[in-house]
Order: structure tokens, then sequence, then C-alpha cells
């Protein structure tokens, strides 16, 4: 038969709603690790622009180019659910294409330099390839966000950092948990809608019953 | 910007910025377009919406995180927003505690028990 058995609907009706509970829980388990996560890092943040001066550390200091060192990878599921993914862009990648900078430059560079060479060399070493000098610029702008404010940051603005990438790693569950929290109401809705068509079908089958 | 993934938004006050910014979600884009919108006391609410809703139209941005107190500014554009990317996030401020009730999406889960549904 295409209608379900009204006890089986029912059941699913309360897994359903057992699961939307279960969901509401989590979201406010999580919700409160967040809120305390970004309480610990303004506190953190307050203590460095106690010890920097209260200046110090404000929009002001953001950098004129800045590049991201987070991103998500959202993704929309079949269910119609969300899947974010944190990925961080590692500091390691940077250094790396320092040290292969240094080593380009290095077999280009003589040895030994000659301060008092006859005309003729001169004359050859005018002609001779020039060293491509480095651009600083051109490499990757990417940044610890914390040189923004100084060289030498007290611990707790590394600690606020901290805190805040806690709070991003947990911000992306937060988001694919509100809409997994949207599909299973929607879900739900549409049980009770169904439930609500069965209860009608199966009371006017026994009026007919009892007319009959 | 395809193959990087999406970019995390965020309108808040200066410290909620700085907090952000400090974890490595901010950019410049090549039009020195920012992902992040710093709120201070003169900032009006149409300059509020109007980063909110370009931040909405980029496709470039997976999350949109937002102070609750900046969030009742412009309830109305947020609740007209039903996709599910980018997610906007209430998160509390300083000086405003977060409130569940004001959230819009507990708010529209909370839906699921008014008498339409029971209908």
């Amino acid at each position: 038969m295409g209608v379900p058995e009204p006890e089986e609907s029912f059941l699913s009706l309360d897994a359903k709603l057992l699961r939307f509970m279960d969901q509401l829980e989590l979201l406010e388990e999580k919700r409160a690790t967040l809120n305390s996560l970004i309480e610990q890092g303004w506190f953190s943040l307050s203590k460095a622009r106690y010890s920097m001066g209260n200046k110090h550390v404000s929009a002001l200091q953001y950098a004129s180019e800045i590049e991201p060192l987070v991103c998500v990878h959202a993704r929309t599921l079949d269910n119609g659910e969300a899947e974010f993914c944190i990925e961080r862009v590692t500091q390691s990648k940077e250094s790396g294409k320092d040290e292969r900078s240094v080593e380009d430059i290095g077999p280009q560079e003589e040895g030994v330099r000659r301060r008092n060479k006859p005309k003729k060399d001169i004359a050859r070493s005018e002609k001779a390839p020039e060293v491509t000098p480095v651009k600083k610029n051109d490499q990757n702008p990417q940044q610890d966000p914390l040189k923004w404010f100084g060289i030498l940051v007290p611990q707790s603005l590394k600690q606020a950092q901290l805190s805040f990438k806690q709070v991003i790693e947990l911000s992306a569950e937060i988001a694919a948990l509100q809409i997994a929290i949207l599909n299973t109401r929607q879900e739900l809705k549409n049980s009770m809608k169904d439930k609500h068509a069965l209860q009608k079908k199966t009371s006017t089958a026994q009026v007919d019953k009892v007319a009959d | 910007m395809a193959g990087r993934g999406k970019l995390i938004a965020v309108i808040g006050d200066e410290d909620t910025c700085t907090g952000f910014l400090l974890g490595g979600i901010g950019e410049l884009n090549k039009n020195r377009k920012p992902n992040f919108l710093v709120v201070e006391k003169d900032t009006s609410i149409t300059e509020i919406e109007e980063t909110f809703k370009s931040f909405l139209a980029r496709n470039d941005i997976g999350i949109i995180l937002i102070n609750q107190f900046i969030a009742e500014m412009i309830r109305h554009a947020i609740d007209a927003h039903m996709q599910s990317i980018p997610a906007v996030l209430e998160i509390p401020s300083k000086e405003h505690p977060y409130d569940a009730s004001k959230d819009s999406i507990l708010r529209r889960a909370k839906g699921m028990f008014s008498a339409d549904d029971f209908r």
C-alpha cells in the first residue's frame, strides 16, 4: 500500500521530533562554548590593550593588504543540509617560498668581488646579465595578523588570537547545525501534515463503516 | 578563488572585528572591498544593510557573522534571507549578551510549535 500505516508514521514522526530536540540541545551547548570563547577573546584583547596602550589595538592597525588565512569549504548535501569545513592556510608555505628565493639568488652572485678591476673587466661586467633583485612586495603578502600590532606583542594578544581561531572553527559547526535544524523542522512539518491527512482518512473510513 | 573555498565575513563592533581578523578571516579583494564592516556609533543602518546585502550577493562568502545587536537593526533583511549559503550566524557583542529568543534561526525553529503547524 502506498499510504503508510498510522503507527509507522507516528513512530517516524516521534523519531524526527527526538532528532530535532537533540539538534537543538547540541546547538545550545555549542552556542554556550562559542559565547564563552568569544568572551575569553575579548578579555585577552582588553588585557593586550591595557599593556600596549589604548590606541594600539584598534581598527587603525589593520594592514592595508589583507589576505585571508582561513577559508571555508561550503557544500550542500543531497538532503538539503550543508557542510562547512574550515581550512587554514599554513604559514609554512610562506617560509618555504622565502627559502627558495634565497636559493635562486645564491648561484648568480659571485663569491668574491674585486674592487679594483682593470678596465676590460669593467666593460665585460657591464655586459654581464644583471642579477634580478628580489621583489619583497611580490612575495606572498600573507602574514600573521599579530604583526599588524607590532613585532613583540604581548602574550594576551596571542591568547586572543587563539580564542578567535577556535571561535571560527566552532562557528562553522554551528552554521551547519543551524541548517540541519531548519531542515529537520521542515521534515517534521511535512510529517505532521501527512499524519493529519492519515487521521482524517481513517476517521472517515470508520464513520462510513458505522453508517453501513 | 573557486579552489580556495569561501570566506567568512563579519559585521560587528571594533573588538569583534579585530578578534576575527586576528583569527585570519580578513580579506581585501582586488577592488579593495573588505569582507568585514566595523560598526561604530556613527555607522548608519542603511550602510549596515547595504553591506549585509552585498555580502549575501557575493558568491565567495560562505558564512556571515554578525553581532546580535546589529542584526536587530536589520532584522527584516536577515529574516528575508532563506538560503543555506551564506549561513548567517548571530554572535554576542561586548555590551549585548547573546539572546536566543532574538535569533532568527531559533525563532524559525520555535515556530515549529505554533498553531499553524498543528493544522
